[in-house]
Protein backbone atom coordinates (compact mmCIF):
# COMPACT_ATOMS: atom_id res chain seq x y z
CA UNK A 1 0.00 0.00 0.00
CA UNK A 2 2.41 2.54 1.25
CA UNK A 3 6.08 2.05 -1.00
CA UNK A 4 8.26 3.77 0.86
CA UNK A 5 11.48 1.61 0.44
CA UNK A 6 14.18 2.37 -1.36
CA UNK A 7 14.90 1.68 -5.03
CA UNK A 8 18.13 -0.61 -5.19
CA UNK A 9 20.55 1.21 -7.41
CA UNK A 10 20.20 1.65 -11.08
CA UNK A 11 16.45 1.35 -10.53
CA UNK A 12 14.23 2.02 -13.60
CA UNK A 13 11.01 3.26 -13.51
CA UNK A 14 8.59 0.10 -13.60
CA UNK A 15 10.91 -1.78 -12.14
CA UNK A 16 10.15 -3.29 -8.73
CA UNK A 17 11.02 -2.18 -5.52
CA UNK A 18 13.60 -3.88 -3.75
CA UNK A 19 11.22 -5.59 -1.54
CA UNK A 20 9.58 -7.09 -4.65
CA UNK A 21 12.13 -8.30 -5.77
CA UNK A 22 13.40 -9.94 -2.51
CA UNK A 23 9.53 -11.29 -2.56
CA UNK A 24 10.19 -12.82 -6.35
CA UNK A 25 13.47 -14.45 -5.79
CA UNK A 26 12.84 -16.27 -2.76
CA UNK A 27 9.43 -17.23 -3.93
CA UNK A 28 10.50 -18.57 -7.30
CA UNK A 29 13.72 -20.50 -5.84
CA UNK A 30 11.84 -22.00 -3.60
CA UNK A 31 9.58 -23.10 -6.11
CA UNK A 32 12.26 -24.11 -8.35
CA UNK A 33 13.82 -26.42 -5.64
CA UNK A 34 11.22 -28.01 -5.06
CA UNK A 35 10.44 -28.50 -8.41
CA UNK A 36 13.72 -30.13 -8.65
CA UNK A 37 13.55 -32.59 -5.83
CA UNK A 38 10.50 -33.80 -7.19
CA UNK A 39 11.83 -34.28 -10.64
CA UNK A 40 14.42 -36.52 -9.15
CA UNK A 41 11.81 -38.10 -6.85
CA UNK A 42 10.18 -39.06 -10.28
CA UNK A 43 13.37 -40.16 -11.88
CA UNK A 44 14.46 -42.71 -8.98
CA UNK A 45 10.52 -43.99 -8.75
CA UNK A 46 11.60 -45.79 -12.39
CA UNK A 47 15.21 -45.77 -12.42
CA UNK A 48 15.88 -46.01 -8.35
CA UNK A 49 17.05 -49.64 -8.15
CA UNK A 50 19.26 -49.40 -11.62
CA UNK A 51 22.92 -48.75 -11.74
CA UNK A 52 21.44 -45.04 -12.40
CA UNK A 53 20.00 -44.62 -9.47
CA UNK A 54 23.22 -43.99 -7.69
CA UNK A 55 24.34 -40.62 -9.82
CA UNK A 56 20.67 -39.14 -9.21
CA UNK A 57 20.46 -39.89 -5.50
CA UNK A 58 23.29 -38.24 -5.21
CA UNK A 59 22.03 -35.06 -6.77
CA UNK A 60 18.72 -35.49 -5.34
CA UNK A 61 20.37 -35.00 -2.17
CA UNK A 62 21.61 -31.77 -3.00
CA UNK A 63 18.69 -30.97 -4.18
CA UNK A 64 16.47 -31.28 -1.12
CA UNK A 65 19.49 -29.48 0.91
CA UNK A 66 18.56 -26.51 -1.43
CA UNK A 67 15.15 -26.91 -0.94
CA UNK A 68 15.21 -26.78 2.88
CA UNK A 69 17.47 -23.69 2.60
CA UNK A 70 14.42 -21.76 0.84
CA UNK A 71 12.28 -23.81 3.51
CA UNK A 72 14.06 -21.16 6.38
CA UNK A 73 14.27 -18.23 4.22
CA UNK A 74 10.11 -17.90 3.50
CA UNK A 75 8.84 -17.46 6.51
CA UNK A 76 12.31 -15.47 7.89
CA UNK A 77 11.48 -13.21 4.70
CA UNK A 78 7.93 -13.04 5.28
CA UNK A 79 7.43 -14.12 1.56
CA UNK A 80 4.67 -15.82 0.50
CA UNK A 81 5.38 -19.31 -1.22
CA UNK A 82 4.04 -19.74 -4.62
CA UNK A 83 0.15 -20.87 -4.81
CA UNK A 84 1.28 -22.89 -7.88
CA UNK A 85 3.19 -25.54 -5.47
CA UNK A 86 1.00 -28.51 -5.66
CA UNK A 87 0.90 -28.37 -9.07
CA UNK A 88 4.83 -28.54 -8.99
CA UNK A 89 4.25 -31.47 -6.75
CA UNK A 90 2.52 -33.15 -9.66
CA UNK A 91 4.08 -31.83 -12.63
CA UNK A 92 7.94 -32.41 -11.36
CA UNK A 93 6.96 -35.92 -10.57
CA UNK A 94 5.14 -36.69 -13.73
CA UNK A 95 8.95 -34.81 -15.96
CA UNK A 96 11.23 -37.00 -13.90
CA UNK A 97 9.41 -40.20 -14.01
CA UNK A 98 8.32 -39.44 -18.14
CA UNK A 99 12.17 -38.84 -18.96
CA UNK A 100 13.38 -41.59 -16.89
CA UNK A 101 10.82 -44.38 -18.55
CA UNK A 102 12.43 -43.15 -21.79
CA UNK A 103 15.96 -44.78 -20.56
CA UNK A 104 18.31 -43.44 -17.92
CA UNK A 105 19.89 -41.23 -20.74
CA UNK A 106 16.34 -39.68 -21.21
CA UNK A 107 16.71 -39.20 -17.55
CA UNK A 108 20.01 -37.09 -17.42
CA UNK A 109 19.31 -35.35 -20.85
CA UNK A 110 16.12 -33.97 -18.60
CA UNK A 111 18.52 -32.80 -15.60
CA UNK A 112 21.11 -31.15 -18.42
CA UNK A 113 17.58 -29.26 -19.65
CA UNK A 114 16.43 -27.66 -16.47
CA UNK A 115 19.75 -27.66 -14.87
CA UNK A 116 20.61 -25.55 -17.79
CA UNK A 117 17.67 -22.96 -17.03
CA UNK A 118 18.27 -23.19 -13.84
CA UNK A 119 21.86 -21.99 -13.97
CA UNK A 120 20.47 -18.50 -15.97
CA UNK A 121 18.67 -18.26 -13.75
CA UNK A 122 20.49 -17.87 -10.66
CA UNK A 123 22.95 -15.71 -12.75
CA UNK A 124 20.39 -13.49 -13.46
CA UNK A 125 19.34 -13.07 -9.97
CA UNK A 126 22.91 -12.70 -8.36
CA UNK A 127 23.58 -10.03 -10.24
CA UNK A 128 20.29 -8.41 -9.32
CA UNK A 129 21.11 -9.13 -5.83
CA UNK A 130 23.12 -5.84 -4.18
CA UNK A 131 25.78 -5.99 -1.38
CA UNK A 132 22.74 -5.52 1.29
CA UNK A 133 21.60 -8.71 0.53
CA UNK A 134 25.31 -10.55 0.37
CA UNK A 135 23.85 -13.49 2.27
CA UNK A 136 21.28 -14.40 -0.48
CA UNK A 137 23.31 -13.60 -3.30
CA UNK A 138 26.10 -15.94 -1.55
CA UNK A 139 23.31 -18.91 -1.29
CA UNK A 140 22.53 -18.68 -4.87
CA UNK A 141 25.95 -18.61 -5.68
CA UNK A 142 26.48 -21.86 -3.90
CA UNK A 143 23.85 -23.49 -4.93
CA UNK A 144 24.56 -22.35 -8.71
CA UNK A 145 27.41 -23.93 -8.53
CA UNK A 146 26.05 -27.06 -7.26
CA UNK A 147 23.63 -27.32 -10.21
CA UNK A 148 26.14 -26.78 -12.78
CA UNK A 149 27.72 -29.68 -11.50
CA UNK A 150 24.71 -31.72 -11.98
CA UNK A 151 24.77 -30.28 -16.03
CA UNK A 152 28.17 -32.12 -15.57
CA UNK A 153 26.90 -35.22 -14.55
CA UNK A 154 24.30 -35.37 -16.99
CA UNK A 155 26.26 -34.58 -19.84
CA UNK A 156 28.95 -37.25 -18.28
CA UNK A 157 26.31 -39.69 -18.01
CA UNK A 158 25.32 -39.25 -22.10
CA UNK A 159 22.60 -37.18 -21.92
CA UNK A 160 23.24 -36.21 -25.39
CA UNK A 161 22.44 -40.14 -26.64
CA UNK A 162 19.25 -39.57 -25.51
CA UNK A 163 16.25 -40.04 -28.20
CA UNK A 164 15.61 -36.92 -29.74
CA UNK A 165 17.87 -34.68 -27.19
CA UNK A 166 17.34 -31.34 -28.86
CA UNK A 167 13.50 -31.29 -29.25
CA UNK A 168 13.53 -33.17 -25.26
CA UNK A 169 15.64 -30.52 -24.23
CA UNK A 170 14.59 -28.10 -25.99
CA UNK A 171 10.55 -28.43 -24.56
CA UNK A 172 11.79 -29.09 -21.21
CA UNK A 173 13.71 -25.83 -21.10
CA UNK A 174 10.81 -23.97 -22.65
CA UNK A 175 8.64 -25.95 -19.71
CA UNK A 176 11.08 -24.70 -17.49
CA UNK A 177 10.71 -21.30 -18.03
CA UNK A 178 6.97 -21.33 -17.92
CA UNK A 179 7.26 -22.56 -14.49
CA UNK A 180 9.72 -20.06 -13.37
CA UNK A 181 7.54 -17.12 -15.04
CA UNK A 182 4.47 -18.28 -13.34
CA UNK A 183 6.04 -18.68 -9.72
CA UNK A 184 7.57 -15.19 -9.43
CA UNK A 185 4.59 -14.19 -9.70
CA UNK A 186 1.50 -16.49 -8.27
CA UNK B 1 4.88 14.40 12.25
CA UNK B 2 5.75 12.26 9.44
CA UNK B 3 3.47 10.28 6.94
CA UNK B 4 2.28 7.40 9.50
CA UNK B 5 1.73 9.33 12.43
CA UNK B 6 -0.80 11.31 10.29
CA UNK B 7 -2.45 8.50 9.24
CA UNK B 8 -2.74 6.77 12.54
CA UNK B 9 -3.97 10.16 14.32
CA UNK B 10 -6.51 10.34 11.95
CA UNK B 11 -7.71 6.82 12.04
CA UNK B 12 -7.55 7.19 15.75
CA UNK B 13 -9.80 10.28 15.60
CA UNK B 14 -12.56 8.53 13.47
CA UNK B 15 -13.04 5.63 16.10
CA UNK B 16 -15.74 7.69 18.03
CA UNK B 17 -17.60 9.47 14.98
CA UNK B 18 -17.54 6.28 12.70
CA UNK B 19 -19.66 4.67 15.36
CA UNK B 20 -22.32 6.79 15.01
CA UNK B 21 -22.01 8.51 11.17
CA UNK B 22 -20.39 4.89 9.40
CA UNK B 23 -17.35 5.24 7.42
CA UNK B 24 -18.00 8.35 5.60
CA UNK B 25 -17.12 12.20 4.86
CA UNK B 26 -18.63 13.27 7.79
CA UNK B 27 -17.35 11.28 10.51
CA UNK B 28 -13.97 12.09 8.51
CA UNK B 29 -15.04 15.81 8.71
CA UNK B 30 -15.94 15.76 12.63
CA UNK B 31 -12.40 13.49 13.35
CA UNK B 32 -10.46 15.97 11.51
CA UNK B 33 -11.85 18.66 13.65
CA UNK B 34 -10.95 17.15 16.49
CA UNK B 35 -7.55 16.16 15.03
CA UNK B 36 -6.75 19.83 13.93
CA UNK B 37 -6.30 18.44 10.65
CA UNK B 38 -7.28 20.22 8.04
CA UNK B 39 -9.37 18.28 4.87
CA UNK B 40 -6.67 18.94 2.64
CA UNK B 41 -4.22 16.74 5.01
CA UNK B 42 -6.03 14.20 4.75
CA UNK B 43 -6.26 14.21 1.04
CA UNK B 44 -2.61 13.68 1.18
CA UNK B 45 -2.10 11.45 3.52
CA UNK B 46 -5.23 9.13 2.01
CA UNK B 47 -5.27 9.63 -1.35
CA UNK B 48 -7.64 6.32 -1.68
CA UNK B 49 -10.08 8.31 -0.20
CA UNK B 50 -12.32 6.32 2.35
CA UNK B 51 -11.16 3.04 1.43
CA UNK B 52 -7.46 3.60 2.21
CA UNK B 53 -8.99 5.09 5.59
CA UNK B 54 -10.31 1.72 6.17
CA UNK B 55 -7.73 -0.11 5.30
CA UNK B 56 -5.50 1.96 7.47
CA UNK B 57 -7.38 1.48 10.26
CA UNK B 58 -7.23 -2.65 9.43
CA UNK B 59 -3.35 -2.77 9.58
CA UNK B 60 -2.65 -0.28 11.69
CA UNK B 61 -4.70 -2.88 14.31
CA UNK B 62 -2.83 -5.45 12.64
CA UNK B 63 0.44 -3.79 14.16
CA UNK B 64 -1.26 -3.44 17.64
CA UNK B 65 -2.27 -7.20 17.86
CA UNK B 66 1.52 -8.28 16.52
CA UNK B 67 2.56 -6.11 19.12
CA UNK B 68 0.72 -7.51 22.12
CA UNK B 69 1.44 -11.11 21.07
CA UNK B 70 5.12 -10.29 20.44
CA UNK B 71 4.93 -9.67 24.59
CA UNK B 72 3.02 -13.03 25.27
CA UNK B 73 5.16 -16.04 26.08
CA UNK B 74 4.07 -17.77 24.03
CA UNK B 75 6.17 -20.78 23.88
CA UNK B 76 4.86 -23.49 25.91
CA UNK B 77 1.40 -23.13 23.84
CA UNK B 78 -0.13 -25.41 20.72
CA UNK B 79 0.03 -23.54 17.61
CA UNK B 80 -3.79 -24.07 17.25
CA UNK B 81 -4.18 -22.16 21.00
CA UNK B 82 -1.23 -18.82 19.79
CA UNK B 83 -3.63 -18.39 16.52
CA UNK B 84 -6.76 -18.41 18.62
CA UNK B 85 -4.84 -16.04 20.84
CA UNK B 86 -3.91 -13.93 18.09
CA UNK B 87 -7.88 -13.65 17.12
CA UNK B 88 -8.47 -12.73 20.51
CA UNK B 89 -6.07 -9.66 20.55
CA UNK B 90 -7.21 -8.86 17.60
CA UNK B 91 -10.91 -8.26 18.70
CA UNK B 92 -9.63 -7.03 21.88
CA UNK B 93 -7.67 -4.54 20.44
CA UNK B 94 -10.60 -2.75 19.24
CA UNK B 95 -12.95 -3.77 21.87
CA UNK B 96 -14.03 -0.16 22.68
CA UNK B 97 -14.73 0.63 19.20
CA UNK B 98 -17.34 -2.62 18.49
CA UNK B 99 -19.69 -0.02 17.01
CA UNK B 100 -17.03 0.76 14.69
CA UNK B 101 -16.43 -2.44 13.40
CA UNK B 102 -19.41 -2.92 12.43
CA UNK B 103 -19.97 -0.09 10.48
CA UNK B 104 -16.25 -0.98 8.88
CA UNK B 105 -18.22 -4.06 7.86
CA UNK B 106 -21.02 -2.76 6.43
CA UNK B 107 -18.88 -0.61 4.45
CA UNK B 108 -16.77 -3.19 3.07
CA UNK B 109 -20.60 -5.36 2.13
CA UNK B 110 -20.84 -2.34 -0.46
CA UNK B 111 -19.62 -3.88 -4.24
CA UNK B 112 -17.33 -1.14 -4.91
CA UNK B 113 -15.23 -1.82 -1.40
CA UNK B 114 -15.23 -5.46 -1.37
CA UNK B 115 -11.50 -5.20 -2.48
CA UNK B 116 -10.62 -3.63 0.53
CA UNK B 117 -12.66 -6.15 2.48
CA UNK B 118 -10.87 -9.15 1.16
CA UNK B 119 -7.24 -7.30 1.06
CA UNK B 120 -7.45 -6.35 4.92
CA UNK B 121 -8.93 -9.87 5.44
CA UNK B 122 -5.84 -11.43 3.84
CA UNK B 123 -3.51 -8.74 5.43
CA UNK B 124 -4.77 -9.46 9.15
CA UNK B 125 -4.79 -13.01 9.10
CA UNK B 126 -1.28 -12.97 7.52
CA UNK B 127 -0.47 -11.07 10.57
CA UNK B 128 -1.78 -13.06 13.47
CA UNK B 129 0.00 -16.39 11.54
CA UNK B 130 3.35 -14.54 11.98
CA UNK B 131 2.23 -13.12 15.38
CA UNK B 132 1.70 -16.82 16.22
CA UNK B 133 5.17 -18.25 14.52
CA UNK B 134 4.25 -20.03 11.60
CA UNK B 135 6.80 -21.23 9.59
CA UNK B 136 4.53 -22.90 7.00
CA UNK B 137 6.40 -22.37 3.68
CA UNK B 138 4.69 -24.72 1.36
CA UNK B 139 0.26 -24.66 0.40
CA UNK B 140 -0.89 -24.73 3.90
CA UNK B 141 0.38 -20.90 3.80
CA UNK B 142 -2.77 -20.84 1.93
CA UNK B 143 -4.97 -23.11 3.62
CA UNK B 144 -4.24 -22.06 6.92
CA UNK B 145 -5.05 -18.66 6.11
CA UNK B 146 -8.15 -19.45 4.65
CA UNK B 147 -9.06 -21.53 7.43
CA UNK B 148 -8.17 -18.29 10.31
CA UNK B 149 -10.03 -16.01 7.85
CA UNK B 150 -12.89 -18.39 8.29
CA UNK B 151 -12.56 -18.27 12.16
CA UNK B 152 -11.84 -15.00 12.03
CA UNK B 153 -15.05 -13.91 10.60
CA UNK B 154 -17.08 -15.93 12.28
CA UNK B 155 -15.50 -14.61 15.45
CA UNK B 156 -16.20 -10.69 14.60
CA UNK B 157 -20.00 -11.53 13.73
CA UNK B 158 -20.15 -13.34 16.94
CA UNK B 159 -18.55 -10.69 18.91
CA UNK B 160 -20.51 -7.95 17.61
CA UNK B 161 -24.00 -9.57 18.83
CA UNK B 162 -21.93 -11.01 22.20
CA UNK B 163 -24.29 -9.98 25.45
CA UNK B 164 -22.26 -11.95 27.72
CA UNK B 165 -19.86 -10.88 30.49
CA UNK B 166 -16.15 -9.54 29.04
CA UNK B 167 -17.25 -11.58 26.06
CA UNK B 168 -16.66 -14.82 27.19
CA UNK B 169 -18.82 -16.84 24.81
CA UNK B 170 -16.78 -14.96 22.03
CA UNK B 171 -13.76 -16.85 23.23
CA UNK B 172 -15.25 -19.85 23.87
CA UNK B 173 -16.24 -19.49 20.10
CA UNK B 174 -13.09 -19.02 18.76
CA UNK B 175 -11.65 -22.14 20.68
CA UNK B 176 -14.48 -24.27 19.65
CA UNK B 177 -13.56 -22.91 15.77
CA UNK B 178 -9.87 -23.42 16.12
CA UNK B 179 -10.76 -27.26 16.94
CA UNK B 180 -12.55 -28.09 14.14
CA UNK B 181 -10.23 -25.87 12.23
CA UNK B 182 -7.16 -28.96 12.81
CA UNK B 183 -9.34 -31.84 11.55
CA UNK B 184 -8.90 -30.69 8.26
CA UNK B 185 -7.29 -33.70 6.07
CA UNK B 186 -4.31 -33.35 4.17
CA UNK B 187 -4.87 -33.54 0.60
CA UNK B 188 -1.01 -33.36 -0.53
CA UNK B 189 -0.27 -36.81 1.00
CA UNK B 190 -3.48 -38.46 -0.48
CA UNK B 191 -2.37 -36.90 -3.55
CA UNK B 192 1.06 -38.03 -3.37
CA UNK B 193 0.22 -41.83 -2.81
CA UNK B 194 -2.20 -41.73 -5.85
CA UNK B 195 0.71 -40.20 -8.02
CA UNK B 196 3.56 -41.91 -6.84
CA UNK B 197 1.50 -45.22 -6.90
CA UNK B 198 0.84 -45.19 -10.42
CA UNK B 199 3.89 -44.69 -11.46
CA UNK B 200 6.05 -47.17 -9.20
CA UNK B 201 5.10 -50.37 -10.32
CA UNK B 202 7.18 -49.83 -13.76
CA UNK B 203 10.15 -49.49 -11.11
CA UNK B 204 10.73 -53.61 -11.85
CA UNK B 205 10.40 -53.58 -15.65
CA UNK B 206 13.03 -50.33 -15.38
CA UNK B 207 15.20 -52.50 -13.24
CA UNK B 208 15.46 -54.92 -15.50
CA UNK B 209 15.87 -53.16 -18.82
CA UNK B 210 18.68 -51.49 -17.81
CA UNK B 211 20.18 -53.74 -15.14
CA UNK B 212 23.54 -53.83 -17.66
CA UNK B 213 23.96 -50.84 -19.40
CA UNK B 214 24.66 -48.10 -17.30
CA UNK B 215 28.32 -46.61 -16.17
CA UNK B 216 27.63 -45.30 -12.92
Amino acid sequence: MVSDETPTSGRLPGDLNKAQLIDRIIRVDQAGEYGAVRIYKGQLSVLGRTPAGGAIRRMAVQEREHLAKFNELVPQRRVRPTVLQPLWHVAGFALGASTALLGPRGAMACTVAVEEVIDEHYAKQIEQLGDDESELRGICERFRQDELEHRETGLQHGAEDAPGYKALTGAIKAGSRLAIWLSERV
Amino acid sequence: MDRMEIRDRIVIAMLPHAGFDGWGEQALAAALADADLSQDMATRVFPGGMREIVGHWSSHSDRRMAEEMAARHLEPMRIRDRAALAIRVRLEVNLEHREAVRRALAFVALPQNAEVGVRCTYDTVTAMWYAAGDTSSDYTFYTRRALLAAVYGAAILYWLDDESEDYDDTWSFISRRMEDVMKIPDLQSRLTSAVEGFVSPLNGRMRRRFRTSWPD
